[in-house]
């Protein structure tokens, strides 16, 4: 798994000649709340590509979420055009983008949205159920990616049984399963205390900079300055935000180290 | 998602909570297994009924005098005296007609042997009323033709007149009794047919017909005849025929109305039949709404999952779950409560059904029918309990289900 990571990452030496994973263009999403008419994305363009680390921040009720929503294929844009590795996804219905997700996209959410009652192996086989893996091989999978967050000895406690930072490990490790392009972290330490924050981050970011990419959202200021990309949405309209030149050296001494 | 890890799945989420899904799965287990008695009992009470109708006698044409008419009054049907002997040799001589049995009846004679008495009904008749009215016998003979030609004064017991004299068949045979102060000597008891109803089939003394003649009635007019008919299918063509040759006999006008009646043992036997089928019907009805309130519940539980598993749901959608994923799930697992409770209601259904039936009289079994309708109805009942909840969570948006509390 790692080789792969690896082979992705060394793509993105030459950036120009790398297509966007995933772009936007004039990216809009209008919500009708009664008889008002609410725009939380207001033409919004963008372009990530492979292996890149983008902090997406902005206050509540910016539009942040709903472009989480439509960069993971779960909603669509009003108007405008969401291409994903250069498919222009409008083209796709909804068991395509259920696909799609399912190979491409590995989700982590705030609340870690593990299922209570099924084991932490067999939450991160799930995804691998609906890509008709066998269950043998889902399971060695599995257990592959609950080893690489480091939960070897957690495969067969019940989520209840683990602590917050261990079940965001055990999501990142379902995130993982599927081998996607592609990491959507919505808050992914929102619920963590300092200590399983900085742990669980950290793991973000090594895996992040084995080829990964990651998008995170996040109104935490210390996460997003670790990003080698910042993008800004308030009001329905995304900026490209100002990054430090530390964090960029930062970042690029952990990439090529 | 095959169908088997929509069972893997569902079978994990049901032993999550195995009180709640045994809760769930009481309603089918009760529905499925009162179907499953119900339908065995009614089985068993039908082909009791019929067993006894066909143990009075086989392809039987009963013919009944019509009352006597006095001062305008027409009295008690067989009361007249318009059945002769000679009639029932005119029948004989008919086609299709197998055995004849004239009888000519005297109620309430007292029996006596020793101490013990009894009121019964005697019966002078042939050798014919065996054929007739399908008895077998126990112990000793039937009738024999000698016996009746020859006026014998020779008895042959019903069991329960028998038992009503406190003797055991084996030991009544060879000794004499007295009916009404005559006495006669008893050559046979025949065996029991179960209570038939209003008359006890089982509690008589059967004479010759010349005895009966001789030393009771004096006269020659038969309350009953009783016709065996050779083959089931032509009764109604063999009783139209002995119905215009009594006509004759009788010297009736074509407008007269008949001065006997006619019944057929298959008339009764329908009637007795669509009877019972009703009884069984409306046992069946009551055990499938027992069955239908145990699909609402299912219905019922399994909104009630999907309610509190809409942000399981929307995280499945997220990590690549399709619509028809997401519905098979839920419906495999009704699916699941629902056999699994008829599996268990059969299985009830089955061990109850012999007791059932002995409470209420009835050699009741269960049926491989009744078992089939119950798993039949069962799985239909899940399908249908589990297909709404199962569209609905199919249907759920991903953005809400994940944002919901």
């Amino acid at each position: 798994m790692a080789a792969e990571f690896a082979a992705a990452a060394s793509v993105v030496d030459s950036p120009e000649l790398q297509p966007p994973l995933i772009e936007g263009r004039g990216l809009t999403r209008i919500f009708q709340m009664g008889d008002a008419e609410v725009a939380a994305l207001r033409g919004v363009d963008f372009k990530i590509k492979l292996g890149e680390n983008v902090a997406i921040i902005g206050p509540s009720g910016s539009g942040k979420s709903t472009l989480l929503h439509i960069l993971g294929l779960l909603d669509r844009p009003t108007s405008g055009q969401y291409l994903f590795a250069g498919v222009d996804t409008d083209d796709l219905d909804d068991d395509r983008l259920a696909t799609l997700r399912n190979r491409a996209i590995g989700f982590i959410f705030q609340s870690f949205n593990l299922v209570s009652g099924e084991s932490a192996l067999d939450n991160v086989a799930a995804p691998l159920v609906y890509a008709g893996v066998k269950r043998k091989e889902r399971n060695e999978r599995a257990q592959e990616s609950l080893i690489r967050v480091g939960l070897a000895d957690r495969l067969h406690h019940d989520p209840s049984q683990l602590s917050g930072g261990q079940r965001q490990r055990v999501a990142i490790a379902r995130a993982l399963v599927t081998r996607p392009a592609l990491i959507l972290a919505d808050e992914p330490t929102g619920n963590l205390d300092s200590h399983s924050s900085a742990d669980v981050f950290s793991l973000l970011e090594q895996l992040q900079a084995e080829g990964l990419t990651l998008v995170t959202i996040t109104h935490d200021q210390r996460i997003a300055d670790r990003a080698a990309r910042v993008l800004r949405v308030e009001d329905g309209l995304l900026t490209e935000g100002s990054q430090t030149s530390a964090a960029y050296l930062d970042h690029a001494e952990r990439t090529w180290s | 998602m095959t169908y088997t890890e929509a069972l893997r799945l569902a079978i994990r989420r049901l032993r999550t909570n195995p009180l709640r899904t045994f809760l769930t799965t009481l309603g089918v287990i009760i529905g499925v297994g009162s179907l499953v008695a119900l339908i065995g009992v009614g089985q068993g009470t039908t082909a009791a009924l019929t067993s006894r109708i066909a143990g009075l006698g086989t392809n039987l044409l009963s013919i009944t005098a019509g009352g006597s008419i006095t001062g305008g009054i027409r009295g008690a049907a067989g009361t007249a005296s318009t059945l002769t002997i000679a009639d029932a040799n005119a029948i004989k001589a008919l086609p299709g007609v197998l055995a004849v049995a004239p009888e000519m009846t005297v109620s309430n004679v007292v029996v006596v042997d020793g101490r013990q008495n009894t009121t019964t009904t005697m019966t002078g008749t042939t050798s014919s009323e065996q054929v007739v009215r399908n008895y077998q016998v126990q112990t000793g003979t039937f009738l024999t033709d000698l016996a009746v030609t020859k006026g014998l004064r020779v008895a042959v017991l019903g069991p329960t007149t028998v038992a009503n004299l406190n003797l055991s068949p084996a030991e009544v045979v060879g000794t004499t009794v007295t009916v009404n102060g005559i006495p006669f000597t008893v050559i046979g008891v025949t065996q029991p047919k179960g209570g038939g109803g209003f008359a006890n089939p089982d509690d008589f003394v059967f004479t010759s017909i010349s005895a009966v003649q001789s030393r009771f009635t004096g006269a020659t007019s038969l309350r009953t005849i009783g016709v065996s008919v050779s083959d089931p299918n032509n009764i109604a063509v063999v009783s139209s025929e002995i119905s215009a040759l009594l006509r004759l006999r009788h010297q009736i006008a074509p407008s007269g109305s008949n001065d006997f009646t006619m019944a057929s043992q298959n008339q009764l036997l329908s009637v007795a039949s669509s009877t019972s089928a009703t009884l069984r019907n409306f046992l069946i009805g009551i055990a499938a709404i027992a069955l239908l309130v145990g699909g609402i519940g299912i219905a019922n539980t399994m909104l009630v999952s999907v309610r509190e598993r809409v942000r399981e749901i929307g995280t499945r959608k997220a990590i690549g779950a399709r619509r028809r994923d997401i519905g098979r799930q839920f419906l495999v697992e009704a699916i699941i409560v629902t056999l699994g409770g008829a599996v268990i209601g059969v299985l009830i259904g089955i061990a109850v059904t012999g007791p059932v039936g002995s409470a209420v009289r009835v050699p009741a079994k269960p049926s491989l029918a009744g078992i089939g309708l119950a798993f039949g109805s069962a799985l239909l009942v899940g399908v249908v309990a589990g297909y709404w909840p199962a569209r609905q969570a199919a249907r759920l948006d991903p953005v809400e289900a994940l944002r919901y509390e």
